[in-house]
This record gives C-alpha cells, structure tokens and sequence, in this order.
C-alpha cells in the first residue's frame, strides 16, 4: 500500500487531468461558432495500478489528449454533395440568365417578334399598295432581326461570362491545393495527427471543402496526410506537394484547362463551379446557340427565296428581304434586314402594282417546315422548352441537393459541432471534480500535518 | 444519438424556403401569371410560342375581314348602281324601239342613254381608298379611259388577274373581279352594248335598237349574276368574322390555362405562405434564444 505521498499525486493528477479537461471544454466553447471547427473532448485514462505486496490501489488518472470528435466519411459525402451543387447552381445562375431572353414578358424576344412580323404580313396582304403595310412589315421585320441579335448576344455573353469563370476557378484552386499542401505538411509533423488531427485538419477540411465547390474531387487518406485529385484522377495534392492546373486559350478562344503535365483535362472535369461553369460554356450554351443559328440561317433564305418569286410593286424581282452571314455560327447574331425601301417588298405575284399574290408565299415561310422539320415557331418553341426545361432541372436539383447536404451538415453537426449546453454540463461536471481533487490534496496536506506531529511531545 | 446543436443552418434554411413561398406566391398574385420565365412551366412556355402568333395572326385576320368587307361592300354597291343604269337603259331602248318614237324622241332617249353609259364607266372606274376595285390586280391604273378608236369608245387598262387576301390560317377569300369580266367580257359587253344602243338611236333603226336593247338586257342578267360572286363572298366574310372570333376565345382561354394563375389558388397559397413564414419565424424566435445558461444561477 501506498504512502500518502503517492494519494497525494494521485490528488495532485486528477487536479491535472481536471484542469486540461477545464481548458478543452473553454476552447470549445470560444469556438462554438468558428467555421470548421471540430470539438474537442479530454481523453482519460486510469494509471497504472500500484502493487504493495497484498494491496493493490489505483494509480490515479492522466489526460492523454485532447481529441478532436470527427467523422471522415461524412466529411467525403458533403464533399461530394457540395461539389454537385456547386455545379447545378452555377448552371442554374446561367440558365436563369439566359432564358429571359426566351421568356414573352419582354414583349420584344422572338416569338412576339415573329408574331408581329406575321400579322403585318397579313396586314400588307389585305392592303397591298399601302405604304403604311409596307413599311409596317420593314419594321417588323427589323425587329425581329434585333431579336435574334439580342438573344444570339445574351447566348454569348453568358458564354464569355462562364468562361471568365473557368479562369477565375482555376486561380483559386491553385491557391487553396497550395495551402492544403502546407497543411499535409505540418499534419505529418505533428503530434496532434494521432488525436483527430486538431486545428491544423479542421483548416485543411474546411479548405478541401472549399475546394470541393470549385471542383469535383477524389480524395485518400495516405501515410502522407490527405492525397487529392480531380475526379478523372490528375493530381492536385500529393502529401506536401501542391499540383496546379493552368488555362490556355483555346481554337474556339475558350479557356482549356491544362493539368501540372500539360494535358488537356476540359472535357473531363465535372462538378464544382468549375464543373459547372465548363457544362454550360461548352455545351449548353453552344447546343442552344447552334439551334438559333440553324433557325436564322434558315428563316432568312427561305424568305429570300419568297421574295425572289415575285416583284415589287415597280415590277422588279423581289430581292433578299435578309442578309444573313455566310457563316452560320454567326446567323443569328448577323441576321439584318437588306432593304430600307418598304416599296422593294415582293408583293406582286404578276408584276402590278395592286396584286398581293406573292404575299401568301412570303407569309408561308412563318408555317411552313424550314430544311430543319419545323416551322419557325415551332423550333423556336422547342428551343424555349429546353431552356425553360434544362433551367427548371437545374433549380429543382439544386434544392433536391440542398436538402441532402442540409442533411449530412445535420449529421456531421450531431457528431462535431460544440453544444454550448453541452458545455456547460460539461463544466459543472469537471468544476465538481476540481473541487473533490482539490479537497484530497487539502486533506492529505492535513493528514501529513498531522502524522509529523505524531512523534513531537508537543502533540496530543 | 447526439443531436446536432447548431440549429440555426436549420432555422435559416427554413425561413428562407417560407420566405421564397411567399415571394413566389405573392408575384403570382400580383402579376396575375403562373408562368413568368420559361423554367416556371418549360412545356407551357413552348406552347405559348405558337399560341402568340396564331392570335396576332388571327387578330389581323378579323382586321383583314372587316377591311375587306368594306372593299367587297362597296364593289357590290357599284354593281347594284351599274344594275339599276342598265334597267333604265333597257327600258329607254325599248321605248326607243316603239315604232312611235320620234327621231327628235330618238335623240333625247340616245343622250339620256349616253349618260347612263358615263355612269356605268364612272362606277367601273370606281376606287376604295385609292385602289380601283374593278382593274384586275393592277389597282393604281385607271381602268377605262374614253377611247375613240375603240368600238365601245373605251379601253380597258387593267389586267385580268385577281386578288385572294388570307383571313384564316388555310383560308383565303377572292376579292376583286377584273373589269375585263364585268364590264368588257367578249360575250356580254356592258360598255359595248351600251355605246351600240346609243348609235342605234342615233340612226333612229328601230330594229337596230331592239337588237341593242335585247344586248343590254343579256348584258344587264350577266351584271347581275357577277353580284352574286360578291354577294357570296360577302357571306363567306361574315362566317369567318364568327369562325375568327371563336377562334380568338378558345386562343385566350388556352393562353389562360397556360400560363395565367387561378386567381383563388393564388389568393389561398399568398395566405397559406403568409401562415408559413410567420410559423417559421415565431419558432425561430422561440427557439434560437434558449440555452441552459437561463436556468444556471451565476455561480457565487
């Protein structure tokens, strides 16, 4: 059996492990509400035992850490989640952009347009001669002219905007691969990699998640500390050493994405802004464009060729109504009217003045099937239904993806967010515990007191 | 099982989506639409496409209807007048005709069928609002123009061609008859019959003038049977000015199924989501400040 000395350490023990325990439960509670941070919770353990021949009595307690309370397969699904939304929210920011050009509120986007260049067709074929039909149709026609440029521009600017985008990811992804870097670095080095990893890894996961945003990721745990890749396998972070990703225009003037090796990695990258922002540059945005191309290019000729079957109302041949760029990737955005003389306007299907007999064919171009199958209206229409429709998807993803991530935040929360009651329980418990530590070795203070008393006459 | 203490993502979460609602639910009321944007209702949108431009379309077809009722109209009035000429010359050519008549009669009947002739040609030269009804497709000519050289002393400057307008989708309606088919058709010459009856009773030949007269009356039933071309067109206006304004209901009524909202859905979801953000925010008020600290006393 032990001397009073060894109560004494044992008092003396709990009195430490007691107060490191104090300071984890106030470190948590001044980071309750810092981004990242993970709870820490004081790990006991009881000492040795100590053997006196028949006795044996504990060996008091010691703290062995502080260790941080986290769950790495969650921190992979949010990672994972967060990337997806990422994605769909930037495409959802575009497409939403985008199909205001496509929406009627306007009143001057396509479809209204052609609606108006329509009926002052029809109105033109019931007054022939009148300057006021004549020009009406000028105008119309102008108009719509502008509405394919408008819509052909916004295509574009949300393009270019997206590609600003892909050069703006990749900047801050190599910023933030460089400090996860640092981060492997000091983790392998540190004696707090054992315990949950502490600070240093709730900074490097609140920056992997950041990353996770920007672009889809592959992450392993190595020897080496976290092993990172972009989801089609080219290397980011490897332990300490950082990759970065470069951009490089490409043929089309669309910034590509190199990785540390030169290789042209755009086409696979997938999730995250970076993800997301590429989808709608290089095929979103270009499917619908393309489509609109098709439609201008198409409209316009069918309409010259219209034109080109009667005269005016001076007996000339009807001359093209459109110019149209010989490029069709620039159709829609070219598209402009040729004449400014609203008397060049083919009505005449005989060559006098007063016949409206070239009117029909010029007003069947709206319903009639272009080269394309559908008539104008109609594959404008089913152009408006994939922007309403890939905008829709993209919004309703978002939300559904919003709601698994709340819900993997709300779990990750129940395992490492600092409760502040928790706290406090937590606090009264070791403040108790304190109080009785303190208590042992104030009597063991008095106890020794007491026994060196024994042996002076001056005692009792 | 720990529960997640951090409840405010929730609480926010929470607001927000009451929050987005409401707003959805409050501009629908306000813009009296379900469908602003083209994601709001992707198949409604495209329907729409079509549905705006058969009712611009159908609106200048009705324009079109009554514009050229009017033109149709007029033609039809000139006809009845040309009608009525041709009555009074027939009945002056055959009072010409009567053995009785005096030369000095001849003559005055002869100036007065002349100038029912001028009258006829003054209606067949007859315009509405500057297009001339009767010259074929060539509207800005003057169709008969006084010809010496001519047997009827007219010539026809129009050509034989005629105008159809579209009032409906696949409908187009014929609105003009040229002059040459009226007026100076080869069989039936109103011009020509009524320059004839005016020589004959200048010569004061009695058969002459019955031959005459007989040509002006063949002539007047022809006249009379081309009004039933603008008589049936008239009817054939007036059945698509119905059919057009059908049509113009049934296109707003599906543009309203479309894409406007159901007024009093609209007003219960504004109330519904008015009950939902308040709940939502009441909680949170509630909620968020609570914390064991409240029922700790301050440790002396």
């Amino acid at each position: 059996m032990g001397g009073l000395n060894t109560t004494l350490l044992v008092g003396m023990q709990a009195l430490d492990a007691t107060q490191g325990a104090i300071a984890a439960t106030s470190n948590n509670i001044a980071n309750a509400n810092t981004p990242g941070y993970t709870r820490e919770v004081a790990q006991f353990s009881e000492n040795q035992e100590t053997d006196s021949g028949t006795v044996v009595s504990g060996g008091g307690v010691s703290l062995d850490g502080l260790q941080s309370v986290r769950d790495e397969l969650l921190n992979l699904q949010i990672q994972q989640q967060t990337s997806q939304q990422s994605s769909v929210n930037t495409q959802s920011t575009t497409l939403q952009q985008i199909q205001n050009y496509f929406s009627t509120s306007s009143g001057n986007d396509i479809s209204s347009e052609l609606a108006a260049f329509s009926s002052s067709l029809s109105q033109l074929s019931a007054a022939p001669t009148s300057s006021g039909a004549q020009q009406g149709v000028l105008s119309s026609g102008q108009d719509l002219a502008n509405a394919f440029n408008s819509t052909a521009n916004g295509l574009t600017s949300a393009q270019s905007y997206a590609n600003g985008q892909v050069t703006q990811t990749v900047a801050q992804i190599n910023s933030l691969t460089s400090q996860i870097a640092q981060l492997n670095g000091q983790l392998t080095q540190s004696a707090t990699a054992s315990n949950g990893g502490g600070t240093i890894e709730d900074q490097r996961d609140q920056l992997v998640q950041q990353l996770s945003a920007l672009t889809g990721i592959s992450v392993t745990q190595t020897n080496d500390g976290e092993t990172i890749t972009t989801g089609n396998g080219s290397p980011l972070v490897m332990g300490g050493q950082s990759f970065t990703l470069q951009t490089t225009a490409g043929s089309d003037g669309m910034q590509q994405v190199l990785d540390s090796n030169g290789n042209n990695i755009t086409a696979s990258i997938q999730g995250g802004t970076l993800g997301g922002a590429i989808q709608v540059r290089d095929q979103t945005v270009p499917g619908i464009l393309t489509q609109l191309n098709t439609l201008a290019s198409q409209f316009a000729t069918a309409f010259n060729a219209a034109q080109a079957q009667g005269f005016d109302p001076s007996g000339n041949a009807g001359q093209n109504f459109f110019t149209v760029p010989a490029n069709a990737a620039n159709a829609a955005s070219g598209i402009s009217v040729a004449i400014t003389d609203p008397s060049l306007i083919a009505t005449s299907s005989d060559g006098s003045a007063g016949s409206n007999g070239n009117v029909a064919n010029l007003s069947a171009v709206l319903t009639n099937a272009l080269p394309s199958g559908q008539s104008p209206a109609g594959s404008y229409a089913s152009m408006v239904f994939q922007v309403g429709n890939a905008a829709s998807n993209a919004t309703s993803q978002s939300t559904a993806i919003g709601l698994n991530l709340q819900q993997l935040t709300n779990l990750q929360g129940s395992v490492s967010a600092v409760s502040t009651d928790e706290e406090t329980t937590n606090l009264i418990r070791f403040q108790t515990a304190y109080e009785a530590a303190a208590r042992i070795v104030s009597t063991i203070q008095q106890l020794n007191t007491v026994t060196l008393n024994m042996g002076t006459s001056g005692g009792y | 099982m720990r529960v997640n203490p951090n409840m405010v993502p929730d609480m926010l979460a929470a607001i927000q989506q009451s929050q987005a609602t409401l707003n959805t639910a409050l501009q629908q009321v306000a813009t009296g639409k379900s469908v602003s944007v083209p994601s709001d209702n992707p198949t409604a949108s495209a329907e729409m496409v079509q549905n705006t431009i058969e009712t611009a379309d159908v609106d200048q077809y009705t324009q079109n209807v009554s514009s050229v009722l009017s033109t149709v109209q007029t033609a039809d009035s000139a006809l009845s007048s040309v009608v009525t000429s041709l009555t009074q010359a027939v009945s002056l050519g055959t009072e010409g005709a009567n053995g009785t008549s005096s030369a000095a009669n001849q003559q005055a009947i002869a100036t007065q069928v002349q100038g029912l002739l001028s009258s006829v040609v003054s209606q067949a030269n007859m315009s509405y609002q500057g297009a001339y009804l009767f010259g074929g497709t060539a509207s800005t000519t003057t169709p008969y123009t006084a010809d010496p050289s001519s047997s009827s002393g007219y010539t026809y400057n129009g050509n034989n061609d005629v105008n159809s307008i579209q009032v409906g989708d696949q409908t187009s309606i014929q609105v003009n008859l040229p002059g040459s088919q009226i007026f100076s058709n080869s069989s039936n010459n109103v011009l020509g019959s009524l320059s004839s009856l005016v020589s004959a009773l200048q010569s004061g030949n009695t058969t002459a003038i019955g031959n005459a007269t007989t040509a002006v009356s063949s002539a007047l039933n022809y006249v009379s049977q081309q009004r039933v071309i603008y008589g049936n067109t008239e009817s054939q206006l007036n059945s698509q000015e119905t059919y057009l304004q059908q049509e113009t209901v049934s296109l707003t009524s599906q543009a309203s199924s479309l894409v406007d909202v159901n007024e009093a859905a609209a007003a219960t979801n504004l109330s519904q989501a008015e009950t939902d953000n308040n709940a939502a925010l009441a909680a949170t008020a509630k909620v968020l400040p609570n914390t064991l600290l409240n029922y700790l006393s301050v440790p002396s």
